[in-house]
């Protein structure tokens, strides 16, 4: 597993060379937008289960064939599976982020997950239609544009959750742009 | 490779988690004295030859017996090896200072170093010597900010442990 740095340090290895200023300018932005970085992971982390639901609530009503008999969330054990699903792959691109390196992303939950939902018989495209929902709902929470009716609407479970971060206002542009970066890596993988 | 984020990523996963506060706060504890090892990495890079080239004459210094017919550096070409060495040590710190770990070092230079150098029949005194040297030359504010020297000194003296 890496992070920005070891990422920096892996690539001069390669090379047989030191790490010079050219690498070491782009670390120090790392590190002048690592309070930005450090308030993403944690927006996600503090309303991880708010996203999670929201986005398999989400999949569902866009195909409610899915918790009728023979859907694929039908019985509450496949329903249970699911949100679990949906809180591991967050939880790695939380991890994800918090490094600023994809490689634990890749290495620990993405690396064969195809595969097995393959075998397993879950769709994939809603999979992926459930990832992108928490892409969109991540980046709200990130940069604070959450509103309580972007919340299911008819959902008041979901709507008590509501919560804004209340942190500083400033420009998180990049950390949300990588954020999302993370998020269409998970979608690339499912399709 | 062992640095602050990945051991914080590593426990996290071990037990299922998500970041912590506390995670979090580990890492913006590293990160605050990021910006001192970064000013070190850069020093220590743009200074590079001249700062291996004395750390290796000193080892050689010290160790003159080295240079006889029959010793580690009886030839040009094993001295060079030497000043070699003594660099890719020095890159590891380089590395090291970047990461905020020890994990470059030990993996790609410590681990299994004892028993290369014992089968090479190549003693490791001198190494200490030249590292030894390295920490003595460092000079606040020289070379660079006293806070960035500690972590660099102390890089060094993680390598002379692991070699004496």
């Amino acid at each position: 597993m890496l992070d920005a740095f070891s990422r920096a340090a892996v690539s001069a290895d390669a090379k047989t060379a030191c790490i010079g200023a050219n690498e070491i300018a782009s670390l120090k932005q790392y590190i002048a937008k690592a309070n930005t970085r450090l308030d993403a992971v944690n927006a996600i982390t503090s309303n991880a289960n708010c996203i999670v639901s929201d986005a398999v609530a989400g999949m569902i009503c866009e195909n409610t064939g899915l918790i009728q008999a023979g859907g694929n969330c039908y019985p509450n054990r496949r329903m249970a599976a699911c949100l679990r699903d949906g809180e591991i792959i967050l939880r790695y691109i939380a991890y994800a982020l918090l490094a600023g390196d994809a490689s634990v992303l890749d290495d620990r939950c993405l690396n064969g997950l195809k595969e097995t939902y393959i075998a397993l018989g879950v769709p994939l495209t809603s999979q992926a239609r459930a990832v992108a929902i928490m892409k969109a709902s991540s980046l709200a929470h990130i940069n604070e544009t959450n509103t309580e009716t972007q919340m299911a609407e008819s959902n008041q479970m979901l709507q008590q959750r509501y919560n804004k971060m209340g942190t500083v206002k400033g420009d998180c542009s990049m950390v949300s742009a990588e954020a999302a970066s993370y998020f269409d890596r998970v979608i690339s993988a499912l399709s | 490779m062992k640095s602050v984020v990945t051991t914080v990523v590593t426990a996290a996963d071990a037990a299922g988690r998500m970041p912590s506060a506390s995670d979090l706060e580990s890492v913006q504890g590293s990160i605050q004295r990021a910006s001192a090892r970064l000013e070190a990495a850069e020093k220590l890079a743009a200074g590079f030859d001249a700062v291996v080239k004395e750390a290796g004459d000193a080892c050689f210094a010290k160790y003159p017996y080295l240079k006889q017919a029959g010793e580690a550096g009886d030839n040009q070409g094993k001295v060079d090896k030497c000043y070699r060495d003594i660099g890719h040590y020095m890159r590891l710190i380089n590395y090291c200072l970047v990461v905020g770990g020890t994990g470059p070092l030990d993996e790609w230079g410590i681990a299994g170093a004892r028993e290369v150098y014992r089968t090479l029949n190549i003693p490791t005194a001198p190494y200490v010597a030249a590292f030894a040297q390295a920490r003595e030359r460092g000079c606040s504010p020289r070379d660079m900010s006293p806070q960035a020297l500690a972590e660099y000194n102390s890089l060094l003296s993680y390598v002379i442990e692991s070699l004496s």
